[in-house]
């Protein structure tokens, strides 16, 4: 039978165990951590390239590009954020979809088992939105005091303390559940893309080389594949990069919610 | 006795996931309809807004559908960790 890609079912992590025993902190999906590598160094690589090659006056594309992003993080920070937004949001945040960009990328080149997207892997993307959670409520304590963050958990303000208390379990349900949708919205997609490619390699497994009719069948699920390729990486990948940007930046603005921002500072410029 | 058992069960499984995938494909298109009829009021309003609406639009269809590649991705999850014999 002839096979379009030589690729495992997904969603099969060949594991690694490194401590001995076989515990459940022992054990890695070695093929995420390779990709995840790849990912950082290409990340890392471009962003210290930048960096090394700065130049003022006519800067260089990648350099144009680079500005570009950030400025419009930036922005976007102190929009949503306050102009007293820390200096960790937007550095966090431009990481954040700057990384997930690239690894999403990654996808564009016919990747064999070890190396896929790592975001189609739970783990990944788990770590990345509790990484978020946490500075976020770090970011809320900070902001508000302890007991101010902990009075926040019975919001709505200004009703009966009855229906105060009768809110808790919602507020923070809608607190837990911020890293989880995080997660799942880009492992959801990125998956879903390489389960895609998966099924239309099956389909013209099952097709190709069974004679002069099949054959010529066997073009339709390339001619698919092509197509959700570019779909997939370029759209998709994309716009689920910028989704979890955005909504990092969005979760501090709305762990500080109702704080004043102090007015005196200068206002966002573009 | 056995193998009767396991079938039973992925056929069950197979089932749920249809209906999952059916209902989330009800709910995103209708989702992905909303954000458009908002975007052509919009664009139909204020021509020279068409961009920046343009933009909105994206992200919102990347939400919407991000639901659906949710339910799609576990079922099939769910259906592969159930199918195991």
């Amino acid at each position: 039978m002839i096979q379009l890609l030589a690729e495992a079912a997904p969603g099969n992590h060949p594991t690694i165990t490194i401590c001995g025993g076989s515990g459940y902190l022992c054990t890695y999906n070695y093929d995420t951590l390779i990709s995840t590598a790849i990912a950082v160094v290409i990340t890392l690589a471009l962003g210290l390239w930048v960096a090394a090659t700065l130049r003022r006056g006519t800067p260089r594309k990648l350099q144009m590009l680079f500005e570009l992003f950030l400025g419009y993080v930036r922005n976007l920070s102190r929009e949503t954020v306050g102009n007293d937004v820390p200096a960790f949001v937007m550095p966090l945040a431009a990481t954040i979809g700057f990384f997930i960009l690239v690894s999403n990328w990654m996808d564009f080149f016919p990747l064999a088992q070890p190396v896929e997207p790592p975001a189609a892997d739970l783990n990944f993307t788990l770590a990345m939105g509790l990484v978020v959670f946490v500075l976020v409520q770090a970011y809320a304590i900070r902001v508000r005091g302890l007991g101010g963050y902990l009075k926040h958990y019975t919001r709505p303000e200004g009703m009966n303390p009855i229906i105060r208390t009768l809110f808790i379990p919602l507020n923070i349900i809608e607190e837990v559940v911020k890293p989880v949708t995080l997660a799942l919205r880009l492992f959801g997609n990125v998956f879903a893309g390489i389960l895609m490619v998966y099924l239309l390699g099956l389909w013209f497994g099952a097709f190709a080389g069974n004679g002069p009719v099949d054959s010529a069948l066997a073009a339709l699920p390339v001619v698919f594949l092509i197509v959700w390729k570019a779909f997939d990486v370029f759209f998709i990948g994309t716009i689920q990069a910028f989704i979890f940007m955005l909504l990092t930046v969005i979760y501090f603005g709305m762990a500080r919610e109702g704080v004043e921002a102090p007015e005196q500072l200068e206002p966002a410029h573009a | 006795m056995q193998t009767q058992a396991h079938a039973l069960i992925l056929m069950g499984a197979l089932i749920a996931a249809g209906l999952a995938l059916g209902g989330g494909a009800i709910g995103a298109a209708i989702g992905d309809g909303l954000a458009g009829n908002a975007t052509i009021q919009g664009v139909a309003r204020q021509p020279e807004a068409q961009g920046r609406l343009q933009v909105i639009m994206f992200l919102i269809v990347g939400l919407v559908e991000a639901m659906y590649f949710i339910n799609l991705a576990l079922g099939f999850y769910f259906i592969t960790s159930i199918g195991k014999p």
